[in-house]
């Protein structure tokens, strides 16, 4: 009430009222607009930022009728590939503190008649490797083995992805290359500490009997340098000019039954007892925290009698 | 899929489809997109890693806006306004300037800043400024409008693009070069030149 007899009493002057003409390409004769407007010939602009993820299906479906456009043709194919599995059967357990603890410890000790208890499971798949591949000899094989897991890694660095495939599997392909977008790293084997050793070995058939794959888990306990530089060359990760102990287990693969398979890095066994890896020296700024949504308690009304 | 149809739909400028003439040659999957694509490539490039003790180099990011339905001489002068200012800066002044293009150069800046913090290591969005900043000329479809005893005039309906770099770190202090050297700096120069100069045929 009151803001009506306000509003009656307080008018604002009328130049207020006035738009401002900012356009002055408008012509000062509006009498024949239309006629005006007719001497264009109209034509369909096209929407070239339209967001065709946001068009429903009948919007869509509307859309290629005007253009006269088919669907397109359905991939219902799924790719898949036969040559490598796609994990590690039976993994390798990795002994807790091996590296660092000395050979003598209780511990230590009792891991070692264990893992000689599993060892036979590992020297019949070595045997069943012997069948498919008679030279098999896994002092040589841990040789190979090493020169495989160096040259992965320099086709990595190189960015050398026809090479990489040779030496590593489709499984531990994409792996591989995680992450290593713009990125340059610099890489070194500086030495090996210990010479690398088979700890672990399976072969598993699949589909068929014949069709027989063979994994080897090699230890590795080396000296490696590593830097990761961002794609404007500043330091993302490590350094170049520390070298740290690596102790790795990598999984080896190859179809057996292939004649042409290789051996190539499959995968890597990271313990659950390895120590946390380095934060990111990236430092973000943080988001800040989602506002809590506030329950509004409904407070029930009392039923008013009369209603 | 998007892809495919994104390149239908952007592409087909078919005037008169009611009549079934085609104005436009044919568009199919792979005809190649006609999008400018040079100047994003450049979020490609790898620089070499620095030594121990450099400055770090700044970090940048290039960004496109394609296809406006604005004229790429108007863009221009927006365009022209928000260069060697920081990001924050250009947000603020282009939210007060009274013309269509500023919406997109705006919105174009904007989405420069949030890709640089998600993909380029930026770490502050703040901490950018605006490096480059032009238009370019997209498709211009012409029209026609009728004049006088039988006559054609020519109209055109035109599309542009906006392109921005954005680099991290402060902007420059004299962007535009708009404070010269002052008296003494001057006096310097001039006897520095004045003592490097050669006089021949002297000892």
């Amino acid at each position: 009430m009151a803001n009506t007899i306000l509003k009656r009493l307080w008018r604002p002057s009328q130049v207020l009222f006035l738009p401002s003409r900012t356009t002055t390409t408008k012509h000062y004769n509006p009498k024949y607009r239309t006629h005006r407007a007719k001497k264009y010939l109209k034509i369909d602009l096209p929407d070239m930022n339209e967001d065709e993820s946001e068009f429903t299906q009948e919007k869509m479906r509307q859309k290629m009728k005007e253009k006269g456009i088919l669907p397109p043709r359905p991939w219902m194919e799924r790719p898949f590939y036969i040559s490598a599995t796609g994990g590690i059967f039976e993994a390798y357990v990795p002994p807790e503190g091996d590296g660092k603890a000395s050979l003598v410890s209780p511990a230590r000790a009792k891991q070692t008649v264990q893992l000689l208890e599993k060892k036979s499971k590992s020297m019949l798949a070595i045997r069943k490797v012997k069948t498919f591949d008679e030279d098999f000899d896994s002092k040589e094989f841990c040789i190979q083995a090493q020169n495989i897991y160096i040259k992965a890694h320099e086709c990595l660095v190189s960015g050398d992805r026809r090479e990489l495939r040779q030496y590593v599997t489709e499984k531990a392909y994409p792996e591989f290359r995680h992450n290593t977008r713009h990125k340059t790293i610099r890489w070194r084997f500086l030495e090996s500490l210990e010479p690398p050793r088979v700890v672990h070995a399976r072969c598993t058939d699949v589909v068929s009997k014949q069709n027989i794959f063979g994994q080897i888990t090699v230890r590795f306990h080396s000296r490696q340098q590593l830097a990761v530089y961002d794609r404007f060359g500043r330091l993302l990760h490590g350094s170049e000019i520390l070298a740290k102990d690596v102790l790795e287990y990598v999984v080896f693969e190859k179809h057996l039954s292939n004649m042409y398979g290789a051996w190539r890095v499959h995968d890597k066994i990271i313990p659950d007892w390895a120590p946390p890896k380095d934060p990111s020296r990236l430092t973000r700024l943080k988001p800040d925290p989602e506002p809590v949504p506030v329950v509004e308690e409904k407070k029930e009304q009392p039923a008013i009698a009369d209603k | 899929m998007n892809r495919f149809l994104s390149n239908l739909f952007a592409r087909r400028f078919q005037c008169n489809t009611k009549n079934n003439l085609h104005t436009s040659g044919q568009d199919f999957a792979w005809t190649k997109s006609i999008l400018p694509k040079s100047f994003i490539q450049n979020n490609q490039k790898i620089y070499p890693p620095q030594e121990i003790g450099e400055n770090p180099r700044p970090a940048f990011i290039c960004h496109q806006k394609t296809n406006i339905k604005y004229s790429h001489e108007k863009l221009w002068y927006i365009a022209c306004f928000v260069r060697g200012m920081t990001v924050d800066e250009a947000v603020k002044q282009l939210s007060f300037v009274n013309k269509k293009g500023a919406s997109f150069v705006k919105e174009t800046i904007l989405e420069a800043q949030d890709l640089a913090v998600k993909q380029h290591n930026v770490e502050f969005k703040s901490n950018l400024w605006i490096a480059e900043s032009f238009s370019g000329k997209g498709v211009h479809i012409k029209g026609i409008r009728r004049h006088a005893r039988a006559r054609l005039g020519e109209v055109r309906y035109q599309y542009s693009h906006y392109f921005v770099r954005l680099e991290e770190g402060k902007p420059p202090e004299d962007y535009f070069k708009r404070n010269p050297l002052t008296a003494k700096q001057q006096l310097e120069n001039w006897l520095e030149g004045m003592r490097k100069r050669k006089i021949i045929n002297s000892f």
